[in-house]
Formats: structure tokens, sequence, C-alpha cells
């Protein structure tokens, strides 16, 4: 019974981190109807800021996730400002594929520059954990999970409330009428996929305080946070929470009694199986 | 060009192709047989990805069964490649089939994930089977002979090549180029949607496999890492879609230039080739979104102005 809830609270603290990998590419998919396959390498990227920031100028994750946050928003503002604006019109495959070639730069590039070893942030508290009803949680896992959970709703009450918010949601449900209301869409779309990267930045921030970080992780990071999307649905933020939290819980239960090799057809065949019967998401509305 | 020129042009070429083991250096033969698969992945993924529209993620799949198949049947079962080969096949062709069934209901990026989590599922799969070697893998008995394998993978994409220009003219083909343009409008002119997927899916996985089974036997060694290699599928999409999907011959001419390039590149700077690789594949979809087969055909019409004219009719 402790064993199960421990497992338990294993899976929901990886949850909230996976629910803020997610976030971004939930956020760039809805509104520009992009699926980023270069989501992953902005996770990476953002490890790898917070592990310079860390190891040169002893900057701690948690006040280097502002910087990752905006060196990522400057990454992905210019990639579509520059690059993806020139053909978000044509066919849905040309702007994965486009994705897909910034996969490969970017990866390719981090591993001239970083080198391909294994990385680990060690903060002085990386060891640190308090026990919970009888499982042990480790603090850094708490505090990414937090820190999760609190971008998203930050996410949520910008795109609810805030003047820019809305013109994001404006040009994403239709686009005619949004220009007619002089919104400037080039802009918008830059600054949309700048603020998915941007929350990418932070979920590689956090995900280097709990995991090894290579230049090679990006792309099983962008498969997972795929599978969150569809779990949860793309509607709303709380969606991706759902769908990274029901992610966390079920690989942790998987590894505990089928073992690790079936974590990955555990969680894909959900992802196929969801696709099937429910392919608005778990919280989604029915067609 | 004219008619008579145009064959005489590609006779030539598949006579050169087919010499290329007496005529060149034992390493061309090696990167002519895993160009020449590649070349059928593009082909087999132009079936369902261009004609059909439907963009598909799962071509390692059926690659990986037909490998899989090939070489248990040989070694499990001692029967003789042929055989084999035709066992991973229908092995694949079944998967696609019972597979196509529910996933092809799916549309657009959802389809697209589907597949791609197909993809991961599998090889894992595989990966804790008994008879499938689990992680090791298996090895299959030894066949020094890269000419046979050359030709048979050559063989392949001949085949496939003129499945694909036959189906592109008959009934079928126009059935599926109509579900790519408007699956409703098509269902409402009575074509069969369903039927018409899964066998293009089928057809797809057809291809795919052989390919496999042939790639098993040549490398005599596999695990589920290399027959169900998930970027096999990103590689085989980028050459199709860098040679122009839904033509009959642009995917050919995207798996060669691109294997070609990434060769010279990784024998002249290993360590920036993947890197140029990717700044090709974005240059490309910036300026030739529809391929070669496209730039082929209107460049001599519009020169230069066929660049900036792409870029006008996508961006915002």
């Amino acid at each position: 019974m402790v064993l199960l809830w421990q497992v338990l609270a294993n899976g929901i603290l990886l949850g909230g981190l996976y629910a803020l990998m997610a976030l971004g590419l939930a956020l760039v998919w809805g509104v520009l109807n992009i699926v980023n396959l270069a989501h992953g390498a902005f996770i990476m990227l953002g490890a790898y800021v917070c592990y310079y920031l860390f190891t040169v100028f002893h900057v701690d994750p948690f006040a280097a996730l502002p910087a990752a946050m905006v060196v990522l928003f400057v990454v992905g503002y210019s990639l579509q400002r520059n690059v993806l604006n020139l053909i978000i019109r044509a066919p849905m495959f040309n702007t994965l594929l486009l994705t897909f070639g910034f996969e490969v730069v970017l990866t390719n590039l981090a591993q001239m520059i970083f080198s391909a070893d294994y990385r680990t942030i060690n903060p002085s508290y990386a060891g640190a954990n308090f026990n919970l009803f009888g499982a042990t949680i480790p603090l850094a896992r708490i505090l990414a999970f937090t820190t999760g959970l609190l971008l998203t709703s930050c996410l949520w009450f910008f795109l609810l409330k805030a003047r820019l918010g809305r013109a994001i949601r404006a040009t994403a449900q239709n686009l005619i009428a949004a220009r007619l209301y002089g919104v400037e869409t080039r802009k918008i779309y830059a600054i949309t996929f700048g603020l998915g990267a941007a929350l990418a930045g932070a979920a590689g921030d956090l995900y280097g305080l709990v995991s090894q970080i290579n230049p090679y992780i990006g792309g099983s990071l962008t498969a997972k946070s795929f599978a969150i999307c569809i779990i949860g649905g793309l509607q709303n933020p709380l969606g991706v929470v759902v769908g990274g939290i029901f992610l966390g819980v079920v690989e942790s239960l998987t590894a505990l009694y089928l073992g690790p090799t079936y974590t990955d057809v555990a969680s894909f065949g959900i992802l196929v199986l969801v696709l099937v019967l429910r392919p608005t998401g778990l919280l989604g509305r029915t067609a | 060009m004219n008619p008579s020129l145009r064959w005489f042009a590609l006779f030539g070429t598949l006579a050169i192709l087919v010499a290329v083991p007496w005529i060149a250096p034992a390493t061309w033969v090696q990167f002519g047989i895993s160009t020449l698969m590649l070349a059928t992945l593009a082909q087999s993924w132009s079936i369902i990805g261009g004609y059909t529209g439907y963009a598909s993620f799962g071509g390692s799949v059926f690659y990986g069964l037909g490998s899989y198949g090939t070489a248990i049947a040989m070694i499990e079962y001692h029967l003789p490649f042929g055989v084999g080969l035709i066992l991973g096949a229908l092995v694949a062709v079944t998967f696609a089939v019972l597979i196509g069934l529910p996933v092809l209901r799916l549309r657009g990026h959802y389809f697209a994930i589907a597949t791609l989590a197909l993809a991961q599922v599998v090889p894992a799969i595989v990966s804790n089977l008994d008879i499938a070697g689990r992680n090791i893998g298996l090895i299959l008995p030894l066949l020094r002979n890269d000419a046979l394998f050359y030709e048979s993978a050559l063989g392949l994409l001949v085949i496939t090549t003129l499945s694909i220009w036959y189906i592109s003219r008959s009934r079928f083909g126009f059935g599926l180029m109509a579900i790519r343009e408007n699956e409703d409008a098509a269902a409402a002119m009575g074509v069969n949607t369903t039927l018409y997927k899964t066998l293009a899916f089928a057809i797809a996985a057809l291809f795919s496999a052989l390919s496999g089974g042939i790639h098993a036997y040549w490398i005599t060694y596999i695990d589920p890492g290399g027959e169900f290699d998930i970027t096999l599928n990103v590689k085989m999409i980028i050459m199709a879609v860098f040679g122009g999907p839904g033509s009959v011959l642009g995917p050919i001419a995207g798996a060669f230039l691109l294997s070609g390039v990434s060769e010279i590149l990784s024998f002249k700077i290993s360590s920036v080739a993947s890197l140029f690789f990717g700044l090709v594949i974005v240059i490309a979809v910036v300026l030739m979104p529809r391929g070669l087969a496209d730039l082929w055909h209107r460049y001599k019409k519009l020169g230069l102005h066929y660049f900036s004219e792409n870029i006008r009719e996508n961006r915002v």
C-alpha cells in the first residue's frame, strides 16, 4: 500500500512537469495549427541555459527560469517571424517538415557547442526530501511540480483576461475577423510561437533539475508532449494538466506492475486508444 | 523534352543502375542498396501520404514487421528467403488492414500522431517477445552477395514505381486523389473511402515490408532499434516531399538527391553533415514547398520568380 502510494506520488509529481512540457506545444498547435516537432529541442535548450547559468554563474535553477524563458522566447519569436510565417498557409505537411528541420539544426548545433556528454544540475537541495503519509517526496520535484502548475494557471489567466491573450484567442478562432478588428496577425503568430518556446524553456529548466540532460533528449520529449496534448485535448490548459498527470501516473504504475520495458507500450497504446475512441481528448466535448 | 528522348533517358538511367554492381566499387554498391531501399520507402509513403493525403508516420512499423517476419521464418522455421519475404509481407499487410480500419478514421494531424504512436508501440512490444529475440535481436544466415541484394532492391523499386504509375492512372488512383482533395465530397460521389484508404495503406505496407525483408537478410543482424527506427519515417517523408509527393518519379529523385548530399557531406565534413541536412530541409520547404517535380515543371516558365511566387502564396 505504501509502495502504491509512493508510486502514485511519483507519477503525479512527474505529471506536473509533463503538463508544463506539453503546454507550449498545445498553445502553438491550438492557435497556429502547427505541430512543432522542434518543441523537444526547445526544452533541451532551456535545460542548457539553466545548466550554464548554474555551473558558470552559480545561479539557482529557479532564479534561472525567467532567463531560460526569455532566451527561448527570442529564439521562438525570430523563427516564426522570419521563417515559419513564410509558409504558414502551405499544407500542414510543410510546417511539420519545417519544424523537423529546426529540430535537426538545433540538436546538431547543441551537440557541436555543448558536446554530447550527459550533464546534471545539482543544487545544494538536490538530495533533500521529506515524508508525506509514508511516501518520500524529493524537494526539487515538488518545487518543479508547483512551478509547472503555477505557470500553467498564469497562461490560462493571460489568455482569458489580458488584451494580448484575447488577441491570440481571437486569431485562433477566426483569422479574418481578428484581422478586421485590427489584430496584427504576423506579430501575434510570432508572439504565440515565442510564448510556446518560452514555456518549453521553463519546462527544460525544471527538467534539468530532476533528470540528466544531453542534446538528444528532444525527440522523446516531443513525443511525450504530443501524447499529453492528445490525452488532455487542446481546448484549455486544464486539459494539459490532466493529460500530464495521467501520463505520469500511468508510466509509474506500468513500471511497477508490468516492468519498465512496458512504459512506452502503455503510454502510446493509451494515446492510440484515446485518439480512436475520443479524438477530442479525455476532457473534450463529444462531437 | 520530347517523349522518345524521355523514354531514352529513363531506360538509359535504368541500364546504368542495373550495371552498378559490375562497374562500381563495393562501397558504391552498399550505398546503392540503402539508397534504393529508402527510395522504395519514399515511394510507398507517397501512396498513402502523397496520393491519399494521409500523412503516415508509421512506415517504419511495416518495414520492421517485414524484416522481423522474414527473419523469424528463416531462423525458427528454416524456410527459404523467398518464402520468408512473402510471410513477412503478409504479416505487415494483415496488420495494416487491422490497424488501418480504426486509425484511418482519424484525419489530419490526428492520423499523423496515431501512426507515430504506433511506430513507438510496435517496437516496444517486439522487444518483449521471446520469438523475436527481445532486445538482443536476431542473427540471420550469412549471405555475402551484395550484387544480388542490390539487384533485388532495384527490382523492388521498379515494381513499386510501376505499381504507382499504374495506380496513378487507374480508377482506384483517382479515387485516392479525390479523398486527398476532399474526402466528404469523394464519399458523396460514391467512392468507398474506407475501402480505398485501407487498400492504399495496405499497399504502402506491402512495399515497405518487402524492403524491410531484403534489408534483414542483407544486414544479417536485426534488433528492434534498427529495424523499427523512427527516424526512418521522417527520412522517407522528407525524401518524398522534397521530390514531390503524388508524382511517379519525384520521391525517387528526392531519395537519390538527399542520400547523395548526405553521403558526400558525411564523407567530407562529418560533424556538420546533419546540421546541413536540417538547413536543406528548411530552405527546401520555404522555397519549393511542392517538391522537385513542381520545380521541374514550373521553373522553366517562371525562372527565379518561382521561389518568390511560392513565398507570396503561403506567407501571412
